[in-house]
């Protein structure tokens, strides 16, 4: 397999992290005197894009001209253009092209020695439709109606978009996505779309697929794409064949930002504050340089020597069980340390050049935060069933949490005359979250008041490096694009100790002969996924009634592999004087000196969480995309894909098991558009799409999670999940910048995939089901208004909400029904999203203030053991503020503060406080420097 | 199948019908006597199944409806061994090893006997050259012999439907190369293992003395169709680990007096091993048990987690000893009603395991004893049937200050709503207490008369009951209960109280020779019935009685 250079480059970076920023800093100081050097005073630039006013698509090939001169250029294949040298002051520019009505611009401003950015929108031609003539200032809001890509698109589509980003608080993918319609999301990173649980979303980055860094879901956390990076995330609720199959709640496509036209450089640094970490004594981990660069995970590694031990098949002698102690790192116990702020800093180029004759766009970014935050009043608490539901193992503390984010992206294109461009994009993302947990509370097993403390580490990262290609000649176009992409989450070394209260008053002293007293865990994750796909359209009739037809393949290999390293430490006949010192006391040598016979170090239940999957999917698709007339289009076709997966477990018990299922399925769409009148549209679709399990899910092993300390085990029987999904939506544009929508959705699910527990004799056990069915059908409702409609003074001002309300019920066999109540929704399945907002935009579009609501039904998490009520996860109201205002000498200055209600984060299950957390409130100043 | 095929395939059933119909008519119309056989039976064959038994096997005859096998020494006189055999099989046990016999066999038909067939030549197998490995389910009824040590190797289900017998004697070792190799009885099957005093039927670990450890194997475990008090699909732990290890499911029985076969002195010993983790198998497991099964005699030694453990089911049991457990010595739970009698649980350490076989416990109690706890217990702590077993005369020793995790360490931790009638019991040398009621839902079974301890002997505990800690523990009127503490060592209490050669009698000037409730108030005299009975004295042992445990039982620690 040959690499791309991009991404030799983004594994170097890996590899040698430090030296991979330390060059692209490098790589951006070169390039910036550059950007501002080109000097002429007489002279200036027209840049800009024609699009077709009902695609919102870029036209090719449409001669752009200076009136009355010789100046002038031919876009290029996504209606780029560029003309050079143009004389400053007023002028008159003219496109044309076959096919469409030519057009005329006046009052065209060229500045001296600049670039000036004009978008242009062309019509196709029609009988009554000669040339047009039109002002450069009233051409604006006819392309930002053209680019609505909400309105353009032919299936049910929410898009975000660059500027509505830059208006919000929002810091990365994850905060920017609560704002689309029936969107809500989960731990910060998650993402839910209508309700549905992760499993029915999917994420994609330049329109491939982004791996799950998670070992036992299917999740993107998009916390790890800073908003700064991106130039607009859409969301597809409804399914068309050349799109991934395996999603039925949307596919969220997350595209990194487009090169700006001209060359500027854009510097922001932001500070921060959490209310609740600001000088709180909080509980702390050690965090190092490396650390600070998500780079710490390497000093955590598993001692070679306690590795060697393989699963202790041979036991080590006491000597080496002492050497082993004193090879672990002596970290056990959170340090108290008063909390700090936040800071972030980005730096992006971008522009084009002219290399070789050929046009190049570029944008090079990159960013760096640091964060604290902690979940203070944290409770935890399971229920038992006694002669009432009863809450046992309460245990309350405070986690207190560092983390930072790194990455950056290189985004280069080249067109190739007017018919091809090429692209190569490459991001490198990667964070890193040290916690500290303290908490107490009392053991209902057990019997004991207990005192646990726990440090974790966690290290994530994304890389992607994306080659693609679009031609288009005449009739014809062709898409392709190779991917090669990655991730890889290590939780290297948590460390977790008990130690029991003592009831008369005296010190705490650790709970030294029980397995859980103190463990040492090392997990690592990596998937690396390498993606090939082509399509071809070719278009017949003319603009206006076109019918294209468009077919094409993908196939992907995906090579993951988990491993999950989990050890014991016990001591014996340490005296109750001994036992009650601090755990590093405990473990610094003093115990383990040469002939000394106390402590013992076993596997806890070792090799069976481990797994590794190799993946192939072929698709192949046909549709037609065909404009019945000026007002219908239909959208058609079928998909077909096979996925094959192989999983390799490696059991605590007996030998590797393998479970190869296959998936193949057909998937038909169809999709109508029937535009009634300019402003207004009728959507209907129907179509089938699927989700395949988790390899983890398939793996019939029993290990114990790494998240949730249950164990858990795989179902090599489970089958995918069928979906057959119904749409109907009414849209109404009174203007460019207001819409009014109503949807309706109906989602049959055959075999859904449930995580339940198993009832055992002992120990809980969850494992994954097939249910027999659910339905889900639900109402969204979408508004956004200018309140310029009740007063004139109020011009200034814009509310928008978006509602979905749903409704699900699943349908349990006998045996599964027995274990849980069948009269529930699915789970993860919440009842309703609100989201809801108020801009305030005066005219000059440099300050602006936002306030924005989102509220999300109570929706089930785990589904409860008869006699014990379902897990809920109640609704939260959180409210966020933004402003953004000029400042001095070209900076601008934002403002942000999240989660002013600081409601708590709550998880209930019948009367019991199963989790419960307030995060605190977040404020951040930022400036930004552009030029 | 071809269309000729077919059309004959239907003519040959058409014939087939009408013949019968034929039958019936002449059965009306008068007897008819039925031919005798002129053929014997033909195709009679020998194979020496091992040293002490061989089997005999022939085609069937022409309507008969039962044989007669025979047998000679290679030199002698024919002497009929059976005249009943129903199928075309014998299996002729309790030979001498090595030795040469000779069969014949004659087919009946109703008043008919054919006449003898030719004789069939066989032998024994050579002594001690018996040894089989077990890799497959057990589908059919089958005997495992003395003379031969057989490896289970696996998770080796015996299938409903059939019996596993097992001979006095009859040594079964778990794999040590197959982790958790078990035995499992399951639904529906039996097994029928009766060994003696003599002649014990051992499980045990495939490592050399010495060498064995907590774990080495899984354990046996049983599976009946007596109802437990949690509902929907429950489980044993450790099983559902993959394609080779199925999940037994042992909720929804619904017979109480379901037979499960009967166990007669057999010990299990170094089972325990973890499939999963936290998940090990007990030495013995007794899940929905009926009372129809036979158990007495049992001891399991040297597990990794509970050494017998009864989940729900009705089944009796007495004479068990379990020594150095990795958990519980016994444990009741979810709904278990059956009584109980003589019981020794001794702990005096905490064996290491096989290394990554598991982990001993956390918290280790002489008896551990939960009402309902899980998915299923649909009344909470008051899910019916009730846990409400009959524990009468038992020696609970532990370890000791110092030994066990802060967590156990109670003689005996009565939790979660449990009731039951605990009596006639010595409690001694528990690093904790020698009695937990651990809370509330428990005390209400005091309340309502469903939990009765009493004429218990406690010495040398930490405490007599559970301190209170934060949640509700509660106590007991130790008067009106009988529950009395003695001083002295527990050594003293008793004959032999040195490893390995224990004698649980009273000694001469024990209090456990008297002070036992002989006269069972009516509420446990009703449940005891005549399976469990009043004794003056209390521990395990009657000072004047038989040395129940002699012989039979072996305390190894490796």
């Amino acid at each position: 397999m040959t690499r791309s250079w991009s991404f030799l480059l983004a594994q170097r970076a890996v590899r040698g992290c430090a030296r991979g920023v330390s060059f692209a800093l490098l790589f951006l100081s070169m390039l910036a005197p550059s950007a501002i050097s080109a000097q002429d005073a007489a002279i200036g630039r027209i840049t800009g894009r024609v699009i077709d006013v009902e695609t919102g698509q870029g036209i090719a090939g449409v001669g752009v001209q200076i009136v009355g001169t010789t100046l002038g250029a031919m876009t290029a294949l996504d209606g780029r253009y560029t003309i050079i040298r143009v004389p400053a002051g007023t002028t008159t520019l003219q496109v044309r092209r076959i096919g469409y009505a030519a057009k005329t611009v006046t009052g065209v401003l060229v500045p001296a020695g600049s670039a000036l950015e004009l978008d242009i929108t062309m019509e196709t031609a029609k009988a009554e439709l000669s040339a047009v003539t039109v002002s450069a200032s009233s051409e604006r809001g006819s392309v930002s109606a053209a680019l609505d890509a909400q309105r353009k698109s032919v299936n049910i589509v929410n898009a975000i978009t660059s500027e509505q980003i830059a208006k919000s608080p929002d810091g990365d993918a994850a905060q920017a996505i609560q704002r689309v319609s029936g969107v809500s999301v989960q731990d910060g990173k998650y993402v839910f779309v209508r309700g549905l649980g992760e499993r029915y979303t999917q994420a994609s980055l330049n329109g491939a697929r982004i791996p799950s860094p998670e070992p036992e879901r299917r999740v993107v956390p998009l916390d790890l794409f800073p908003s700064g990076l991106l130039q607009s995330i859409t969301t597809a609720k409804t399914f068309t064949p050349d799109l991934s199959g395996d999603f039925s709640g949307a596919l969220v496509n997350i595209q990194t930002r487009e090169f700006p036209a001209r060359r500027s450089f854009t510097l922001s640094q932001s500070v921060g504050l959490n209310a609740n970490v600001i000088g709180a004594d909080l509980p702390a981990a050690v965090t190092t340089t490396r650390d600070l660069f998500a780079l710490g995970a390497d000093r955590r590694r598993v001692p070679a020597f306690v590795r060697s031990f393989g699963s202790f098949d041979v036991p080590p002698t006491q000597d080496e069980t002492n050497f082993m102690v004193n090879s672990f790192r002596n970290r056990w116990s959170p340090r108290t340390e008063s909390g700090t702020g936040n800071t972030s800093t980005s730096a992006s180029l971008g522009g084009t050049s002219t290399l070789f004759g050929t046009r190049l766009g570029y944008l090079f970014s990159g960013t760096y935060g640091m964060s604290q935050d902690a979940q203070v009043d944290q409770v935890r608490a399971l229920a038992l069933a006694q002669d009432a539901i009863n809450e046992i193992d309460r245990f309350e503390g405070t986690t207190g949490r560092q983390s930072a984010q790194w990455g950056g992206l290189m985004n280069v294109s080249a067109f190739l005359g007017s018919t091809s461009r090429i692209t190569l994009n490459s991001t490198y993302n990667r964070t890193m979250d040290n916690d500290a947990r303290r908490e107490s509370g009392l053991s209902e097993n057990l019997g004991l008041p207990f005192d646990i403390n726990r440090l974790r580490y966690v290290e994530r990262s994304v890389q992607s490096s994306q080659l693609s290609g679009e031609h288009e000649l005449g009739r014809h176009r062709m898409e392709w694009a190779g991917t090669l992409s990655g991730v890889t989450r290590a939780e290297p070394d948590r460390s977790e100790i008990v130690y029991i209260q003592d009831q008369n008053g005296g010190p705490s002293f650790w709970f030294s002969g029980a397995i859980e007293g103190a463990v040492r865990t090392f997990s690592a994750l990596t998937e690396d996924s390498y993606e090939g796909k082509a399509s071809y359209q070719y278009t017949m009739g003319d603009p206006g009634r076109q019918l294209k037809l468009k077919a094409g393949g993908l196939y992907r290999f995906t090579d993951r592999t988990a491993d999950n390293f989990v050890y014991q430490l016990t001591a014996s006949r340490l005296s109750q004087e001994d036992l009650a010192l601090r755990p590093e006391q405990i473990f610094d040598g003093r115990f383990t000196q040469e002939g000394m016979n106390f402590f013992t170090v076993r596997p806890f239940g070792t090799v069976g969480g481990s797994y590794a999957a190799e993946d192939r999917l072929v698709a192949g698709f046909a549709m037609a995309d065909w404009q019945v007339s000026d007002r219908i289009q239909i959208i058609g076709g079928a998909r077909y894909e096979s996925s094959d997966p192989v999983i390799t477990a490696q059991p605590s018990v007996g030998a590797t098991i393998v479970s190869n299922p296959s998936f193949s399925d057909l998937l038909p769409s169809l999709a109508l558009t029937y535009r009634m009148t300019d402003r207004q549209a009728l959507r209907f679709s129907g179509s089938r799409t699927l989700a395949r399990p988790e390899y983890r899910e398939l793996a019939p092993i029993q290990y114990r999670e790494v998240i949730g300390f249950d164990n858990v085990i795989g179902n090599e029987n489970l089958v995918r999940t069928l979906i057959t999904n119904m749409d109907a939506r009414w849209e109404f544009y009174p203007s460019a910048a207001e819409v009014l929508s109503l949807s309706v959705f109906a989602k049959e699910f055959t075999n859904p995939i449930e995580r339940v527990y198993l009832g055992t004799s002992g120990t809980r056990v969850i494992t994954f089901q097939n249910a027999q069915g659910a339905s889900n059908l639900g109402v969204e409702l979408e508004t956004r208004t200018s309140l310029g409609r009740l007063a004139e003074q109020l011009n200034a001002f814009t509310v928008f909400t978006n509602a979905t309300v749903m409704r699900s019920d699943i349908q349990l066999d006998a045996t599964q029904a027995s274990v849980t109540r069948d009269d529930r929704p699915m789970i993860g399945q919440a009842p309703y999203v609100v989201n809801a907002g108020l801009t305030w935009s005066p005219g000059s579009g440099t300050t602006s203030a936002t306030l924005l609501f989102n509220r999300v039904g109570e929706r089930i998490t785990d589904a409860g053991e008869i006699p014990l009520p379902d897990v809920k996860e109640l609704p939260r109201n959180v409210v966020d503020v933004s402003l953004r205002f000029p400042f001095v000498y070209g900076l601008s200055a934002r403002f942000d503060a999240k989660n002013l209600l600081d409601a708590p984060f709550r998880v209930e299950q019948g009367p019991v406080t199963r989790e419960a957390y307030r995060f605190g409130r977040v404020y951040s100043l930022g400036m930004t420097w552009q030029r | 199948m071809s269309l000729f095929t077919r059309l004959r395939a239907g003519l040959l059933l058409g014939a087939t019908v009408t013949l019968v119909a034929c039958g019936d008519d002449d059965d009306n119309n008068g007897p008819t006597v039925p031919p005798t056989p002129t053929t014997p039976p033909a195709g009679v064959s020998v194979t020496g199944v091992s040293s002490t038994s061989v089997r005999v096997s022939w085609t069937a005859a022409t309507g008969a409806t039962r044989y007669v096998v025979q047998r000679a020494p290679a030199t002698g006189d024919f002497a009929q061994l059976s005249d009943t055999v129903t199928g075309t099989q014998y299996l002729d046990a309790g030979l001498q090893p090595g030795t040469p016999y000779r069969y014949r066999v004659a087919a009946v038909r109703a008043a008919g006997t054919s006449d003898f067939s030719t004789v069939a030549d066989g032998s024994t197998l050579a002594p001690g050259r018996g040894s089989a490995t077990i890799t497959a389910n057990i589908a059919t009824s089958r005997t495992l012999f003395a003379d031969t040590t057989y490896t289970l190797s696996g998770f080796i289900q015996v299938l409903s439907g059939a019996t596993l017998t097992i001979e006095p004697g009859t040594k079964i070792i778990g794999d040590f190369d197959v982790p958790g190799s078990s035995l499992f009885i399951t639904r529906g099957a039996r097994i029928v293992a009766n060994g003696t005093a003599q002649n014990p039927i051992v499980f045990t670990s495939e490592r050399a003395v010495g060498q064995r450890q907590p774990g080495d194997w899984g354990g046996l475990i049983i599976v009946g169709n007596a109802p437990i008090n949690r509902t929907g699909q429950v489980i044993i732990e450790g099983t559902g680990t993959g394609s080779a290890n199925p999940p037994q499911v042992y909720s929804g029985g619904n017979n109480p007096t379901d037979n499960s076969g009967s166990l007669r002195y057999v010990r299990v010993e170094f089972a325990g091993f973890a499939t999963a983790t936290d998940a090990e198998l007990n030495s013995f497991t007794f899940a929905a048990v009926g009372s129809g099964t036979q158990m007495e005699y049992l001891e399991a030694l040297a597990g990794l987690d509970d050494h017998f453990e009864w989940f729900g089911g009705t089944a009796d049991a007495k004479y068990l000893v379990s020594y150095e457990s990795g958990d519980d010595h016994f444990d009741m739970s979810e709904g278990f009603s059956g009584r109980l009698q003589y019981l020794v649980g001794y702990q005096s350490t905490v064996l290491p395991p096989r290394p990554a076989a598991g982990s001993p416990s956390s918290d280790p109690q002489g008896i551990e004893n939960d009402g309902c706890a899980g998915a299923g217990c649909t009344d909470g702590q008051n899910s019916a049937p009730l846990t409400v077993p009959v524990v009468a005369n038992f020696t609970l020793i532990g370890t000791g200050p110092g030994v066990v995790p802060a967590g156990g360490g109670y003689g005996m931790m009565i939790r979660r709503g449990t009731g039951g009638y605990y009596v006639n019991g010595i409690v001694a040398d528990w690093p904790n207490a020698a009695i937990a009621i651990r809370d509330a839902a428990t005390n209400t079974r005091i309340t309502e008369g469903n939990l009765l301890i009493s004429n218990i002997l406690q010495m040398n505990n930490n405490a007599v009951f559970q301190t209170p800690n934060g949640t509700s523990v509660f106590g007991l009127d130790t008067t009106a209960n009988n529950i009395r503490s003695a001083a002295g060592t527990t050594a003293s209490v008793f004959l032999g109280l040195t490893q390995p050669n224990f004698d649980w009698t009273p000694s001469a000037t024990s209090p456990a020779r008297e002070g036992g409730l002989a006269t069972f108030p009516a509420a446990l005299a009703t449940k005891a019935g005549t399976f469990v009975t009043g004794t003056a004295y209390r521990g395990a042992a009657n000072p004047s009685g038989p040395k129940w445990w002699q012989g039979w039982t072996t305390y190894a620690r490796n």
